[in-house]
């Protein structure tokens, strides 16, 4: 059952699936956190919801996304311990990469967010984090929990990972990327060959 | 006995032995295929292995193939020609339902988890909704304010501090583990079907609702798999990540939950 709050819960708070990451910088008090979520929220409701054709929305929420999420942390998150391993042109090539699979990842969870509603319900400190509680609607679905970790990052508040249940979608996203890795001996150029061709695959659908 | 009824008692056996024997089938298939270890010079790729901790990994992913391939042509269509002829409202029923068939394993499991506040909450939900929410197709116990929990052996075994073991992905099942496996022919026997008397009407009752659940769960889940399936690099590892987590997080939400034996009208005279 918990499995199933899960998975529903993760599509409805898909906008932010794979960008769920972070560094830790500072804390951020709660009730900030609270509003920077809740007015993050608000922007993404009203671009999904809107009357505008996939490709203007898609766009509107990469920039969005680029705005809230802490895409460069959530990507060094991602690569975890292998950060050691790459060189600065991999690593650079990395994250980059990430952006752009962000990007299409977005684009095509747009039509599973249609009619998605958010309410916030409070925030707490976790360790580096102030997670955010929130419910999350999608018609014809059960409401899910959802929490939005929040950090400070660069003197601005950016979500740095998303959970849901219990599950964080950053540790996800890094052993999902890991083992990419492992299953190439540990060759960082392997995850990159694998990001571009996840890139091609999806651009071409 | 007629003979009739011994064939039925043969086929009860044959089914009860099935669902014991098949965990231990599954295990010493899995000890065929073993993935080979870094060098413990390689730190990244080394502490990487020891972290996914599914020594079985050629295996399991071999059974993730297979499983993919039955769920490709077999339940996804399924589930989805569900979809099309029921309504979510239909679907909720039907989850109620499964839900609630389960509550009687439940409330044993909480009750071996030295969780009896737990334990009292299963057999209310039980009893409430097998009769005033219809046979468990509704859900009144909820607003009454008896929230489901969910546990199962596997979660039990961590109570007692039996550690998660190895990852093994197995056919039809799907993510487990060693110690989540022992949940499958425990949960079996803890169902009231099972406790019933054998019988034609009773077996059928038990094919069907195995089907149905089957069917709903797999509903349930058509998007979030289908998303993970597109958006992952690897989903084989997405899955299991997202098993380990939820499996973490279930026995830390029993422990957070980890109410008084004494209720509280109790404690406040």
């Amino acid at each position: 059952m918990f499995l199933r709050r899960f998975v529903l819960g993760a599509v409805a708070s898909s906008a932010m699936l794979v960008a769920a990451a972070g560094a830790a910088c500072a804390q951020v008090p709660p009730d900030a956190a609270k509003t920077f979520i809740n007015q993050s929220g608000q922007q993404l409701v009203t671009i999904v919801n809107s009357n505008a054709s996939d490709s203007q929305k898609a766009d509107q929420l990469r920039q969005l996304v680029d705005q809230i999420v802490a895409v460069d942390q959530v990507g060094d998150y991602v690569l975890g311990r292998y950060i050691n391993v790459a060189t600065p042109a991999q690593h650079t090539q990395f994250l980059a990469l990430f952006h752009q699979l962000l990007s299409y990842n977005i684009t095509y969870q747009i039509k599973a967010y249609q009619g998605v509603t958010f309410i916030v319900n409070g925030s707490s400190l976790m360790g580096n984090d102030t997670v955010v509680d929130t419910t999350v609607s999608r018609p014809g679905q059960p409401p899910a929990d959802v929490g939005w970790a929040v950090e400070d990052v660069g003197g601005s508040p950016k979500i740095v990972d998303v959970i849901v249940a219990g599950t964080s979608l950053r540790i996800t996203e890094r052993n999902d990327y890991a083992s990419v890795v492992t299953s190439n001996g540990g060759q960082i150029s392997a995850l990159l060959t694998a990001m571009q061709n996840q890139i091609q695959r999806i651009s071409g659908q | 006995m007629t003979i009739n009824g011994r064939v039925k008692a043969v086929k009860g056996g044959m089914r009860r032995l099935t669902v014991v024997l098949a965990p231990g089938l599954l295990l010493a298939g899995l000890l065929a295929g073993c993935a080979t270890a870094p060098p413990p010079s390689d730190t990244a790729d080394y502490q990487a292995y020891q972290e996914q901790n599914d020594p079985y990994e050629p295996t399991n992913r071999f059974f993730y193939a297979v499983n993919d391939k039955i769920d490709r042509y077999a339940f996804k269509p399924v589930a989805e020609g569900y979809i099309d002829i029921t309504t979510v409202g239909i679907r909720n029923h039907v989850g109620n339902f499964i839900t609630n068939i389960a509550e009687p394993g439940r409330l044993v499991n909480f009750m071996f988890e030295g969780k009896p506040r737990d334990a009292g909450t299963a057999l209310v939900r039980f009893t409430v909704n097998s009769t005033i929410g219809i046979g468990g197709i509704f859900d009144p116990a909820t607003k009454l304010g008896y929230q489901e929990t969910d546990t199962d052996f596997g979660l039990t075994l961590a109570e007692w501090g039996v550690p998660a073991g190895p990852y093994l992905y197995l056919p039809v099942f799907g993510p487990s583990g060693a110690r989540d496996v022992s949940s499958i022919p425990v949960e079996f026997f803890l169902t009231p079907v099972e406790a019933a008397p054998e019988s034609q009407a009773l077996n059928i009752f038990s094919y069907s609702e195995t089907a149905l659940r089957l069917v709903n769960t797999r509903a349930q889940y058509i998007g979030p798999i289908d998303q993970i399936q597109a958006t992952a690099l690897d989903p084989y590892a997405t899955f299991r990540s997202l098993y380990r987590q939820e499996r973490a997080s279930e026995v830390q939400l029993i422990d957070q939950r980890n109410l008084p034996t004494t209720p509280d009208w109790f404690s406040s005279k």
